[in-house]
């Protein structure tokens, strides 16, 4: 039900980190109990990302225990 | 998602009202907390990347986070529960589908323990004021959170409205959350526990069909039981089905309206007031 709220915190946590470099992938750790619904991320996603660092990268998902909800780690577009 | 519900509109509003003065706030413009556009500033969590492992994956370099979704939500949510720790304030969150009667069984609650035990009381709702207005009726203080489009609360608005209501030592914070039994399950704002109510009127089954809501409740209260013989309630299927989800939830069984069951509530509540007050060893 809050997918697009939970995912512009996933945005934002990954640009400020990025702090300005292209970021090419985003991988999220999930578990079973955490409640949210990883169609919707994606769907999420592309819209959220657009005009950010993270425009045009991808979203993968990891499998977790429990109500986990961790963004794992991010990928860099290889500096050019 | 929120594409229906709204909650992360960058047009939302949340304002905290008063109803004593009447005076409001604006909690919050835009979304859920740590958006670009959200004006609270935490000072927490940056400048943090020099020791995180970087390491070059095929492509480009990969950069381990480990950070929780959530994570800024809940760093508030751990202020507001030492805070509340710290004075022995129990706070409980409400959670319920709307109409469950979380605000006439807190109205009930506030009248039953007059001058027993001082209750405060955090309202949660999309808009109006009305329910802080009914427990200031029944002789509380309160403040109202409109979340706007918002479907839930969140631990910024209550530490927020905390700050507004500075609730007494050794008193009871009730925070009752916006009628949503899926939301606020995953939203910690540092409450000792979560309170939920089912009333007999929405049916046995809601505890496996929002099982998350009822999984994350210490404890469960069924309310309207004066209608039970009405609606065709079955008491025992509803227990069973609270137990399958969460096996060691707290029940109470009651009437708000008629009062009946209500003295074990009560109960429990005075003692856990007094352990919260007694923990801070005031």
């Amino acid at each position: 039900m809050h997918e697009l709220g939970l995912t512009r915190n996933v945005v934002s946590i990954v640009a400020e980190h990025a702090g300005g470099r292209k970021v090419r992938r985003v991988r999220l750790a999930i578990g079973p109990l955490a409640c949210v619904e990883r169609r919707a991320l994606s769907f999420c996603f592309d819209l959220v990302t657009e005009g950010t660092v993270l425009a045009g990268a991808s979203l993968e998902f990891l499998e977790a225990e429990g109500d986990t909800f961790l963004i794992k780690d991010y990928e860099l577009e290889e500096a050019a | 998602m929120c594409g229906t519900c709204g909650c992360s509109d960058p047009a939302n509003a949340v304002t905290l009202t008063d109803p004593d003065s009447g005076e409001k706030s604006l909690l919050r413009q835009g979304g859920i907390a740590g958006g670009t556009e959200g004006h609270h500033h935490h000072d927490h969590d940056h400048g943090h990347d020099h020791d995180l492992p970087h390491v070059h994956g095929p492509n480009g370099e990969v950069i381990t986070l480990e950070q929780a979704v959530l994570a800024k939500n809940d760093q508030i949510a751990l202020r507001n529960r030492g805070w509340f720790e710290g004075r022995g304030v129990l706070a409980l969150n409400l959670v319920s589908s709307p109409g469950a009667g979380k605000t006439t069984l807190l109205e009930r609650t506030i009248r039953e323990l007059a001058g027993r035990v001082e209750i405060a009381v955090i309202e949660g709702d999309q808009m109006t004021a009305k329910d802080a207005e009914r427990i200031r009726a029944a002789g509380a203080r309160a403040v109202q959170i409109n979340t706007g489009a918002g479907c839930h609360l969140e631990a910024d608005m209550v530490a927020e409205a905390v700050r507004k209501l500075d609730p007494a030592p050794g008193s009871i914070l009730m925070i009752e959350n916006v009628g949503n039994l899926v939301c606020p399950a995953m939203f910690d704002l540092g409450e000792r526990m979560k309170v939920a109510v089912i009333s007999t009127t929405e049916g046995e089954d809601k505890p496996l069909k929002y099982s998350h809501m009822f999984r994350a409740a210490e404890v469960v209260i069924i309310n309207k039981l004066d209608l039970a013989p009405h609606v065709d309630f079955d008491q025992e299927l509803c227990r069973a089905n609270i137990r399958e989800v969460n096996p060691d939830a707290r029940l109470f069984a009651l009437s708000a309206r008629s009062g009946e069951g209500l003295e074990a509530w009560l109960d429990f509540l005075a003692g856990e007031g007094r352990t919260a007050s007694l923990r801070e060893g005031a």
